[in-house]
């Protein structure tokens, strides 16, 4: 008697033969389906790019990263905007300004043609509203030190005023700022996302549909986002510096680097912001024509927590380490993506950058000898060291190289990688208590092209804490410097003071530990017209002057 | 049965409790400042964090926030996002979908595919095609599937071109009662093949296994005996009885997908709610871990539930063992 398994069998091989066949037919069936989505409909101009992760968020008073301002840029404007390319400041909403001789009072003349999205027209009143709720204390704004130079902004914010003191709504298309005392950023910082204008009628709304529907005047207006998988921009006809040439921009969610380069070889993306690097080979030889790389303001560095030991009180034993570690290495050879090596913090192109500066260049017979005079010799009696990281692939290998780096002297580095919230509460610690982290890497992305927005913003002792300062730097000279440049008016007399203050931190302090100069580098497809590179990063290439030109 | 139904839907509740109150503890005692995180930027004023503690009730003592936590809950409220500040139900709505979708495909091709390849390994014993079946099983669900996600995409995206690199498409059909997109169907059938292969190897081993146990039983001679056809021996009685074990690693897969597939949505960009969950941890996003978790800690229950109740149908003796 044969069992079912056995009847069965002789069914089972001609059921596989119908399969395969089946399978066969299939297949080619799927040969002829199409190729991934075509570009735009006939005409329609569309440009597609990618971000990691979706904004956070599309309230310009809490867009605090690049992601956020990525699409912010291109919903909002306020009362002035910066050029990306020769980082001026220039008129937006307001047509012109005036600014009284001891740099106090701004009058700012509005352009009567500047329209929000849902077609009200922008009055001097929305002014006020706007930068009301910057400083609100409910808005809990963590850009409102934007607005703080205002007279009355620090009473406003903590609720002693029911108005900002030195905010005057003059007529309909007029409104004067008054400042405390002279801040020569101020007109650089209110170009930034917070100082953006947006209708009452919106951002009023209790249930704060706006974070969803964001509502500006800027050249595009947002028409769809779905979680995760894109967010839509149409051109605003009627905004009013003139219709961008672009009618639609899709921002495509991609999580994952490789997958978002394949998508761009496969046509399905107009730019990437993460090309494949030098060591990649083939790709990199495939795509490297199609790269852009331009610098941007952005310092990045191993910071010393100078309230704990051994880096307390030790400039010595800073600048040992800094002349351990080789960093032409580190960004010519072990991961040649643009940086360049730093030797200071101002990073190039802003005013105050100095080109004189020595730095410290690899010399390791020097690093063992400063380390003896820093009381350990060949690294003897060291108390242990961890150099903390964010977790990230390239964190990793720069820390790696730097351990390697110091164990050649006779240091013996830890490191520690954990995520970025438990990151962050080692690093930044609190106004009254340092973190536990003794070295840290960070990159400081200066928020407004001037010197002051590094060199006061990460090492002034006011900011000593979670504001920048995580050195717990305190050199009153320095802040002396600084304080005085910000009120000074003439461009050269700052930059001299921001250099000499720069000199102070850097070749006596040795206040970090000197890492690289940043290049933005974005893959471009060649038929994309109009590109304007910008030391504000990738992704503030404005979007309003780009055209898709394909053959 | 009935009673049997009410029982279990009831015993989610303790269920779930101790999945809030676990969750909720790991998260609180994870290091680092949620504040600190809602924040964001490089530098923050410590009066402004100050005022975000106050906003979202960090300031709090542990208890208390647990205890506030817990009533809303019980309230059905699964409370606000620290990062996105949107109602948490709003959140899971909206990324759910993409996730049941590619799910639901996934455990079909698997089921399908593997009691397919099962079936066929079984009717072949120890010939080539028995081989290869084994072979392919090992290889499915040994791979890893962000690996295996990555290859399928350069061969059948990049190199040849056949299907989408990635992601869900922007004019899928929409569900209109619910304002729910469907993919576009090419966009489905890379990641849904990845996400399924690891199931269909161990369906298909175990159809193979559970087919060659069954095939010698008396009550299938008896069947044939009493004149029913080789197809009729097989479809009623064989592979009914059969698929039993599958049935559990079928609801049991379906329910780890819908909470666990987050490498092929990390390769694939599906915008899903494993990759926002995991993504939630990181950022310290407490209220979308939590709504999360529970979420999926309830669906893994009512499939549990729906596999139970399907053993009933596929083997009456499991009701009257109930029963007895």
């Amino acid at each position: 008697m044969t069992t079912l398994p056995d009847r069965l069998t002789s069914q089972g091989q001609a059921l596989t033969i119908r399969l395969l066949l089946g399978a066969g037919v299939l297949a080619l069936c799927a040969l002829a389906c199409g190729q991934p989505a075509p570009l735009a409909p006939d005409g329609e101009q569309v440009f597609r790019f990618r971000l990691r992760e979706d904004p956070p968020t599309l309230d310009p008073a809490l867009s605090t990263d690049n992601l956020s301002e990525a699409v912010v840029m291109n919903l909002f404007r306020g009362l002035v905007f910066m050029n990306p390319e020769t980082l001026r400041v220039r008129p937006a909403v307001a047509s012109s300004w005036t600014i009284s001789e001891d740099r106090l009072r701004y009058v700012f003349s509005l352009r009567d043609d500047v329209r929000f999205h849902n077609g009200r027209r922008v009055t001097a009143d929305d002014v006020r509203y706007s930068f009301e709720r910057l400083l609100r204390k409910e808005v809990s704004s963590p850009r409102r030190f934007v607005l703080e130079p205002l007279a009355g902004a620090a009473a406003f914010s903590a609720g002693e005023s029911d108005t900002i003191a030195g905010l005057e709504v003059i007529d309909d298309r007029t409104v004067a700022l008054r400042l405390e005392k002279p801040f020569a950023p101020f007109l650089a910082m209110l170009s930034m996302a917070a100082a953006a204008l947006v209708p009452r009628e919106v951002y009023d709304d209790p249930q704060s549909r706006y974070l969803r529907a964001p509502v500006g005047c800027g050249p595009f207006r947002l028409t769809g986002w779905e979680q995760s998988n894109f967010i839509e921009l149409r051109a605003f006809d009627d905004y009013f510096a003139g219709r961008p040439h672009l009618d639609r921009v899709v921002v495509r969610i991609i999580e994952n680097r490789e997958s978002a380069l394949q998508e761009y070889r496969a046509g399905g993306l107009d730019s990437l912001d993460e090309p494949p690097g030098p060591d990649t080979g083939e790709v990199y030889a495939e795509l490297q024509d199609e790269v852009l790389r331009f610098p941007y303001i952005a310092t990045g560095y191993i910071g010393f927590n100078t309230a704990l030991p051994p880096f307390r009180d030790n400039a010595t034993l800073r600048k040992a380490f800094n002349y351990a570690v080789d960093k032409d290495y580190l960004w010519e050879v072990l991961m040649p993506r643009g940086n360049t090596a730093a030797r200071g913090i101002i990073p190039p192109g802003i005013p105050g950058f100095d080109e004189s500066l020595p730095g410290y260049p690899h010399d390791p017979e020097r690093a063992r000898r400063l380390l003896a005079e820093a009381g350990y010799p060949g690294g003897e009696g060291l108390p242990d060291v961890t150099l903390w990281v964010n977790t990230s692939e390239d964190n990793r290998r720069i820390a790696q190289q730097v351990q390697a780096d110091l164990r050649k002297v006779g240091v013996a580095l830890m490191i520690r990688e954990v995520d970025w919230g438990a990151y962050m509460a080692a690093v930044a610690g609190t106004a009254e208590q340092p973190g536990e982290a003794q070295m840290f890497r960070f990159g400081w992305f200066l928020d407004y092209p001037d010197a002051d927005a590094i060199l006061r913003m990460t090492l002034h002792s006011d900011n000593i804490g979670p504001l920048g300062n995580f050195f717990r730097y305190d050199n009153p000279e320095f802040d002396r410097l600084v304080d005085e440049a910000l009120v000074l008016t003439d461009p050269d007399a700052r930059a001299a003071l921001y250099r000499e203050a720069e000199r102070i931190a850097v070749m006596d302090d040795a206040v970090w530990l000197f890492l690289n100069y940043y290049e933005s580098s974005t893959l471009f497809k060649p038929y994309v017209k109009g590109i304007v590179p910008t030391p504000l990063g990738e992704f503030r290439i404005p979007l309003e002057l780009l055209r898709i030109e394909i053959p | 049965m009935a009673g049997y139904i009410v029982r279990r839907i009831l015993g989610v509740v303790p269920v779930m409790l101790a999945a809030a109150t676990v969750v909720w503890c790991l998260m609180f005692l994870l290091p680092g400042d949620p504040a600190r995180l809602i924040a964001g930027g490089q530098g923050v004023d410590p009066r402004v964090l100050e005022s975000i503690r106050e906003e979202w009730g960090l300031d709090a003592p542990a208890p208390v926030q647990y205890f506030h936590y817990l009533g809303k809950l019980l309230r059905g409220d699964l409370g606000v996002s620290y990062i996105q500040r949107r109602p948490v139900a709003a959140i899971i709505a909206d990324h759910f979908p993409a996730t049941l979708v590619l799910a639901v495909a996934a455990v079909l091709l698997a089921a399908v595919g593997g009691m397919l390849l099962g079936s066929l390994a079984a009717f072949t014993r120890n010939r080539l095609l028995d081989q290869l079946v084994l072979v392919l099983a090992l290889l499915g669900t040994s791979t890893p599937v962000f690996w295996l996600g990555l290859m399928l995409m350069l061969l059948f995206a990049s190199h040849l071109g056949w299907l989408p690199v990635l992601g869900y498409g922007m004019n899928g059909p929409v569900i209109p009662w619910i304002d729910a997109r469907l993919p576009e169907w090419d966009h489905l059938v890379l990641p849904a093949v990845t996400l399924s292969l690891v199931s269909l190897g161990v369906i298909a081993r175990l159809t193979r296994a559970s087919l060659l146990e069954t095939g010698g039983a008396e009550y299938l001679v008896t069947a044939s005996a009493k004149g029913a056809s080789r197809l009729r021996v097989f479809t009623r009685h064989a592979l009914k009885n059969a698929l039993v074990p599958v049935v559990t690693i079928v609801g049991i897969d379906f329910a780890a997908m819908l909470g666990g597939a987050v490498a092929t949505e990390y390769v694939f960009a599906w915008p899903g709610l494993g990759k926002t969950i995991v993504r939630a941890i990181a950022l310290q996003d407490l209220p979308l871990v939590e709504g999360g978790v529970l979420f999926l800690t309830f669906i893994f229950v009512a499939v549990n539930l729906a596999i139970d109740l399907l053993y009933v149908y596929l083997d009456p003796r499991i009701d009257s063992r109930r029963a007895a």
